[in-house]
């Protein structure tokens, strides 16, 4: 009674780590992205803004969009690096 | 009446078939994308899944040459690789200077000049900006190379191999020296330990220390601010070096599992013709924009990192 208790108990806690995996990495993946997606759309609306009322710094804008873009992105990918560190090496 | 019906219809915008055309060849590519992954999907079915096949072992560094600490496996042969890109190709352009440049010449001007005057001297004053270009070019150059040579397929991945002949060659994988985690950091902790360097150098060690808290706070919001500046300064490795390789790194997964490593996972051979066109555009995506865009980025901070240590007021 005790043993079959046991190992019942021991196949659930298994698959609850498994689970756990998952989530991180759906976590760590999808809320990485959404937070980034947010960021990356206001830094390209707010560089198509400036470069309508200032079209002649354009170059200007146009290099620290990118940097911008870059630094958001990078984001994403910590969070990424996160859930695939729960799910394949924790 | 005649006339007036065998006249030609107005001239509304553009000439109406060549957009009929490529309607008609996208309708065609997209019939051929479906039909084909029904077709595959009705012929192969499903081979269930294979739970065989580790999609991390892509990324498993195998010693090739063992030598203790300075065993050689695939990070450093992309590692070289990348170096002697950079000088072989850097040097022989620079040697075959000409008056008259041609394309290969003009592109390498260009980014010479991104280099010179965007990265270097647009956060730098004159005198740092002349004294650190060789570095922050060099690492940016460095950089570009090893992330454009990691997608160049290699025959590495000495986890499978593949039969020609009676040879066994190893299979063909993409891999970077930047999609490691070790080799970025290695970069960030020059960049830190140049601009520590620099920064005392301008203002002496205790100068430096005060000067990463801003003029005007005093007291206790000073020791406060203190730490938080020094904690700011060690997570700027951190950031440095985990931008660089996720980047790259998350680029390579992407494309191994649009390019079949989900089809091979889930047993499906239909999900590789589905998924393969996104691998594509992917792949485009990665070489054209994110290679250039990392080391660019890479090179921009150091350069700010480096003018923020040596700049009078916070």
């Amino acid at each position: 009674m005790h043993i079959a208790f046991i190992t019942f108990l021991a196949a659930v806690t298994e698959e609850t780590a498994k689970a756990g995996k998952s989530i991180g990495l759906g976590v760590g993946g999808g809320l990485g992205a959404v937070g980034a997606g947010v960021g990356i759309g206001i830094i390209f609306g707010k560089a198509i803004e400036a470069i309508t009322r200032q079209p002649e710094m354009r170059d200007e804008i146009t290099q620290l969009q990118w940097l911008g873009f870059a630094l958001t992105e990078a984001c994403f990918f910590y969070g990424l690096v996160a859930g695939l560190l729960a799910a394949f090496i924790v | 009446m005649n006339a007036t019906a065998s006249e030609p219809a107005p001239p509304t915008g553009s000439d109406p078939r060549p957009a009929s055309n490529v309607k008609r060849t996208l309708l065609i590519l997209a019939a051929v994308w479906i039909g084909g992954m029904v077709a595959l999907f009705l012929i192969f079915g499903s081979g269930g899944r294979n739970n065989t096949y580790q999609p991390q072992n892509e990324f498993k560094l195998d010693n090739w040459v063992h030598l203790g600490v300075f065993s050689i496996n695939k990070a450093v042969l992309y590692l070289f690789l990348a170096a002697i890109a950079t000088c072989v190709s850097m040097i022989y352009i620079a040697r075959r200077m000409q008056a008259r440049p041609n394309k290969v010449q003009t592109a390498v001007e260009a980014l010479y000049q991104l280099m010179r005057d965007n990265i270097a001297g647009g956060n730098l004053d004159e005198r740092m900006a002349k004294r650190w270009f060789p570095f922050i070019g060099t690492l940016f150059l460095f950089i570009m190379f090893s992330n454009l040579v990691g997608y160049i397929p290699l025959p590495t991945n000495t986890e499978h191999k593949i039969d020609v002949l009676g040879l066994h060659i190893p299979s063909f994988s993409l891999y970077a020296a930047t999609a490691n985690l070790s080799i970025p950091l290695v970069l960030a902790l020059m960049v830190f330990v140049s601009y520590t360097f620099e920064g005392i150098r301008a203002k002496g060690p205790i100068g430096y220390l005060k000067g990463l808290v801003p003029g005007g706070v005093t007291g206790g919001m000073a020791v406060f601010i203190f730490f938080l500046e020094v904690l700011s300064n060690i997570m700027r490795l951190m950031s440095l070096s985990i931008r660089l390789f996720a980047n790259i790194l998350a680029g390579h997964l992407i494309i191994l599992f649009m390019a079949g490593a989900l089809a091979v996972i889930l047993g499906l051979s239909a999900l590789a013709w589905f998924t393969i066109p996104f691998g594509i555009a992917l792949f485009a995506f990665e070489v054209g924009l994110v290679a250039a865009l990392q080391a660019f980025i890479f090179a921009t901070l150091t350069a700010i990192y480096l003018g923020g240590a040596v700049a009078e007021d916070h």
